[in-house]
């Protein structure tokens, strides 16, 4: 058990100041109340001397006791007890079984001469039921056997108020309010003298050791118990600490919160009520009295007189602190909280729960360390200062005076093990990464957050981008040199970026990307300047890097003009007419660009249209006319025209026209033919020059796209009837018309294609199309015919709502009246008439012209 | 210091392993104790309320001190030693009598401790003897019942037997945690009851029975 240093011992009284030489003369009880000390001797004399408490430079205290009166009593017999009742002015006495009152500065006896008599012992009550403040409680044990009587005691009267017998020979008493606690010949109990209930505490043998018995605080007292313990007892019965563990021949105990002194043949011992540790052995030898009179502790030999003074509780936790005791000095700074003011104490303890996160992390205790340093409320910018060059040079920071620790930096902490320091700057990254959102950070966001990036950026942690891309406080300018120095140039990119300055952020990245600086955080650095560029607002930025976007790569870099975010107003969008002109020197990029226009914006200017087209026109003549050229298939680009000229009502038809005419591009032509109306002209291209019965197919249904039915028909017709004019000369064509009608079977008006058909042609050639148009007309039919049948359902429907509507419940009673005989109803049976008339059954038989029909409607 | 809401007491005789189970749950480890002088007390937060835990001294020295641990306690977790038929007895003989001044409703848990020792148990490490346990598990289920019966409670309305006795070893932690905690699990709910049952803040005089003498004298 490593000691504490809680009291130290000094003496107050000296023997010549009591009793010169006289050999056999001792002390016998001591009491003391404020400055004044008593002492009462074996001889019957009282002493009264006032206690000057002197601190000394060096943080201890002495006492000196000036002797003010001493008197004798008058009986040759020992006094045995002395208690004040300052609120009186009186001091008790107990002198030969006898209970006097003198006066405390007089130590006169009362002229009254008011007494109890026939007491072995008495206590005072420290927490009185009586209100009055001008009288104290006193229970004194009886010599009579088992009695125990409950006083008032007056400045100069008494007053019995109870008397209570007890099962066994009482002992030792303390009071606290109705509750006595008694040490009886074989147990402790508690007797509540005003119900007469008493509790069983528990038993021990009165004569193999003097009980102790003693009032602690409220409602609880504190006992020897067997084997030497001090056990703790309520008024209830209960024990809500454990018991400390003492020598078994202690004979006087005291409280100075947060201690319990004991008192044996040796020593005088310190326990902690908190942790039930012994925190401290003081040699003591004859000690007799050990006592606690308001908080003051007195203990004293036959001879003299000494006081225990506490040292003050900061003192104590400190010294636990500096020895490492984390544990306990925080038990101990807890327990502080009842004796010290709250505001002191919560500053107090604050300043406590910091070094101990100190002392923690020094030992890398790191979870513990975040645990005292969060409930303590730590200044973490007190952490950043350990490791160097962390906090930025325009901090106003100083750490906290006095020094929560004793580093002055991590090398000194860590004596220089690289490794350690690896874990403590680790600890200090998820720290910071905690707290930089809580209020914890609050007044010094920036410091926190330039700490974390230069923590991160010496890392080469991950979160350094994080940290950089989300909102943050970093410092510019000592952020920027602590990353250049730690090459991280991407990141100060995104520094700068978060900073507003996007010009100098993306000068950064361009660098890197031309190799000009090394930083190879990104692999894609230029798709992600690109990428920003088509986001930055900043137009004039945009213009300045176009050229070494597109010069890298017109695919990826005409991306700033296309990936560009919708924006409703237009506001932030280039003008397309100045692109253009920008893209002249870069091809790829301008049809790009103007398809982004056509096909994504749907941009509605002929221009952009035209222009396109005429892209695509020019570079699939350029295809052609390569000599790897074979002319099968369309090209990607051919495709692509196609479908614009098909899709797009915007270009200059015209203009194309003569551009493509004689190049060879039969459905290009056809196409254009048909954006001017003239479809028998374009499936003419088609069936004769392109030989494409396929093509014409598509034509038919391209060109009536949206126009309905009749125009398809209209153009299928035109196509049968191509093909049909072309007569024998052209076998082919009467095959195309054959599986035109076999294919189309719905496309044609049945009745005027068997008009035009030569006679010659057989049913079985026609099959396909003519089941077609059969089924066609069939169905066609019997659908009318279903419709006709659910219109008629749906009429019926209605109907009978209608009927159920009108319907209502009937009451038949006495006093209802037949429509046609004006006689009541005497039976429950009658005709409803759909009007609602009713009337007996043998009258509606017998006028068998109804109002209005003849069913005989509901019967009950 | 935060007053406890319900007190939970380990009683049992000396060196069956009050100490080392407390422990084992408290401090996840296990390491030879002294045998305990007086009790020892833990404060256990758990779900909302605070529980007090007491490591009492089996030592016939401290017996008398045991009533008074036992006052108001919500739960008492007999502990014997399945290699100490003896154990058992005492449980019975010298130590179910201390409960009188538990609260009404008090558990009762039955801990076999020192399973490890047993030839199913496994290794034994030189502390008593090893061999065929010396318990069976059917003679703590019959001093539950027993005890039932003492403190007058219908065996339907208490907890099943088999639910309230455990074979334990605080040195490999089998079924400790499951001991304690099934404890705590059971006083939950009573400590809730009791304070739903009894406003603390008022007294109804009306209802005031006058109270019963607990130390009989003589008569009146
Ligand atoms: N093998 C084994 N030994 C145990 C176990 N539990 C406790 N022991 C040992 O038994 C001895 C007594 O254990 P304690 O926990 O001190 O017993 P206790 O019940 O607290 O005893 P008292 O404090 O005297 O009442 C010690 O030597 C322990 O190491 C266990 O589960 N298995
Ligand atoms: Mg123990």
């Amino acid at each position: 058990m490593v000691n504490i240093k809680a009291f130290t011992l000094v003496s107050a009284v000296e023997r010549e100041l009591l009793m010169g030489d006289k050999e056999r003369v001792n002390i016998e009880c001591v009491e003391c109340c404020g400055r004044n000390l008593y002492v009462g001797t074996s001889d019957g004399f009282i002493y009264h001397f006032l206690l000057e408490e002197k601190a000394l430079p060096t943080g201890t205290t002495t006492f000196t006791a000036t002797k003010q009166l001493h008197r004798h009593l008058g009986f040759k017999k020992p006094v045995s007890e002395l208690r004040a009742a300052s609120a009186l002015d009186r001091l008790l006495v107990l002198c030969d079984s006898c209970i006097s009152l003198v006066g405390m500065h007089s130590l006169e006896p009362v002229p009254s001469g008011a007494r109890i008599k026939g007491a072995s012992t008495f206590a005072l009550n420290e927490n009185p039921v009586g209100g009055d403040p001008f009288c104290v409680e006193v229970c004194i044990l009886s010599v009579k056997r088992r009695t125990i009587q409950v006083f008032l005691v007056y400045e100069d009267r008494v007053q019995i108020v109870k008397e209570v017998s007890t099962p066994e020979q009482p002992l030792a008493v303390a009071v606290d309010g109705h509750f006595l606690c008694l040490a009886l010949s074989t147990q402790y109990i508690i007797l509540n003298y005003s119900t007469g209930l008493s509790q069983d505490l528990f038993p021990y043998c009165s004569e193999e050791k003097r009980p102790i018995v003693k009032r602690i605080g409220r409602q609880e007292f504190l006992l020897a118990g067997p084997g030497g313990l001090g056990m703790f007892a309520t008024v209830a019965g209960i024990s809500q600490r454990a018991p400390v563990h003492w020598s078994e021949n202690v004979i006087g105990a005291a409280v100075c919160f947060p201690y319990v002194l004991a008192l044996d043949s040796e020593f005088i011992t310190v326990h902690s009520m908190l942790d039930q540790q012994q925190k401290q052995t003081l040699p003591f030898k004859e000690g007799h009295i050990l006592q606690d009179f308001e908080g003051r502790v007195i203990v004293a030999t036959s001879k003299g007189v000494y006081i225990l003074v506490p040292l003050p509780l900061e003192k104590q936790i400190q010294d636990l602190l500096a020895s490492r005791r984390v544990e306990e000095a925080l038990v101990l700074a807890k327990g502080a909280r009842r004796n010290i003011p709250k505001e002191k104490f919560q500053v107090m303890y604050k300043r406590v729960l910091q070094q101990a996160g100190f002392i923690q992390f020094a030992q890398l205790q790191f979870l513990e360390a975040k645990e005292l340093f969060r409930s303590g409320q730590l200044d973490v910018r007190e952490l950043i200062s350990l490791h160097p060059f962390l906090l930025p040079t325009s901090s106003s920071f100083t750490r906290c005076h006095p020094p929560l620790h004793e580093y002055a930096d991590l090398n000194q902490l860590t004596q220089g093990d690289q490794e350690k320091m690896a874990k403590c700057k680790r600890f200090l990254m998820s720290y910071l990464n905690e707290v930089r959102s809580t209020e914890v950070a609050n007044g010094y966001k920036e410091d926190i957050d330039t700490a974390l990036l230069k923590l991160y950026a010496e890392a080469d942690h991950d979160s350094l981008l994080d940290l950089l891309v989300t909102e943050n406080f970093c410092l510019l300018t000592d952020s920027a040199a602590w990353l250049e120095k730690h090459r991280k140039y991407f990141a100060l990119g995104l520094l700068y970026h978060y900073n507003n300055q996007d010009a100098t952020a993306v000068q950064m990245w361009v660098n890197i990307v031309n190799g000009d600086v090394q930083d190879a955080t990104r692999a894609d650095l230029y798709e992600y300047v690109v990428d920003f560029l088509s986001t930055c607002a900043d137009q004039q930025l945009v213009w300045a890097h176009a050229d070494w976007v597109l010069q890298r790569s017109q695919e990826v870099g005409v991306q700033v003009f296309t990936k560009r975010p919708l924006d409703k107003q237009q506001k932030n969008s280039f003008n397309p007419d100045d692109v253009i002109s920008c893209l002249q020197k870069y091809p790829t990029a301008l049809v790009r660009y103007l398809e982004h226009l056509v096909v994504d914006r749907s941009e509605q200017k002929a221009e952009y249209h035209t222009h396109l087209a005429v892209l695509y026109l020019e570079e699939v003549l350029q295809q052609r006319a390569a000599p790897s050229h074979s002319d099968t298939t369309a090209t990607e680009t051919q495709t692509k025209l196609r479908r614009l000229l098909q899709k797009s009502d915007l270009y200059r038809v015209h203009f194309l026209m003569e551009r493509i005419r004689g190049a060879g591009l039969p459905v290009e032509r056809a196409i254009l033919h048909g954006k001017l109306g003239e479809h028998e002209q374009a499936l003419r291209v088609l069936v004769h020059e392109l030989g494409d019965p396929a093509a014409a197919e598509d034509y038919c249904l391209w060109g009536s796209e949206g126009r309905g039915a009749a125009c398809r028909q209209h153009l299928f017709h035109t196509l049968l009837t191509m093909y049909l004019q072309a007569g024998p000369a052209a076998p082919e064509l009467a095959v195309a018309a054959v599986d035109l009608l076999n294919h189309h079977a719905g496309e044609f008006d049945a009745a005027q294609v068997l008009q035009l058909l030569p006679g010659s042609w057989s049913v079985q050639l026609l099959h396909p199309f003519l089941t077609g148009a059969m089924r066609g007309s069939i169905h066609a039919g019997r659908t009318a015919q279903v419709a006709l049948g659910l219109a008629r359902s749906e009429n019926l429907l209605y109907t009978a709502d209608k009927m159920k509507l009108k319907g209502r419940a009937i009451r038949l009673s006495d006093q209802k009246l037949c429509q046609l005989c004006q006689h009541p109803f005497t039976e429950p049976v009658f005709v409803r008439y759909p009007n609602g008339g009713l009337v007996h059954p043998h009258c509606a038989a017998s006028r068998h012209q109804a109002p209005n029909s003849p069913s005989p409607g509901t019967r009950t | 210091m935060r007053r406890p809401d319900a007190k939970v007491v380990l009683l049992g005789g000396a060196s069956v392993g009050k100490t080392s189970l407390l422990r084992r749950y408290t401090e996840r480890r296990f390491s030879d104790s002294v045998s305990t002088v007086g009790g020892a007390f833990y404060l256990k937060p758990w779900r909302a309320l605070h529980l007090s835990l007491w490591d009492t001294a089996g030592r016939e020295q401290f017996h008398g001190l045991g009533s008074m641990y036992c006052r108001g306690a919500a739960a008492v977790i007999l502990t014997y030693d399945v290699m100490q038929p003896q154990s058992l007895v005492e449980l019975e003989d010298r130590f179910l009598g201390l409960t009188d001044s538990a609260s009404k409703d008090c558990l009762f848990i039955i801990a076999g401790n020192k399973v490890d020792l047993t030839e199913q148990g496994g290794e034994g490490d030189g502390h008593g003897p090893r061999g065929p346990r010396q318990v069976s598990r059917e003679d703590a289920v019959a001093l539950y019942k027993k005890i039932l019966r003492y403190r007058m409670v219908d065996e339907k309305a208490a907890p099943a037997a088999e639910q309230m006795c455990f074979e334990t070893s605080a040195k490999t932690g089998h079924n400790v945690d499951l001991l304690f905690e099934t404890v705590f699990d059971m006083v939950v709910p009573m400590v809730l009851r009791q304070k739903a049952e009894e406003p603390v803040e008022t007294v109804d005089i009306t209802s005031q029975k006058p109270p019963k003498r607990t130390r009989s004298g003589c008569c009146t």
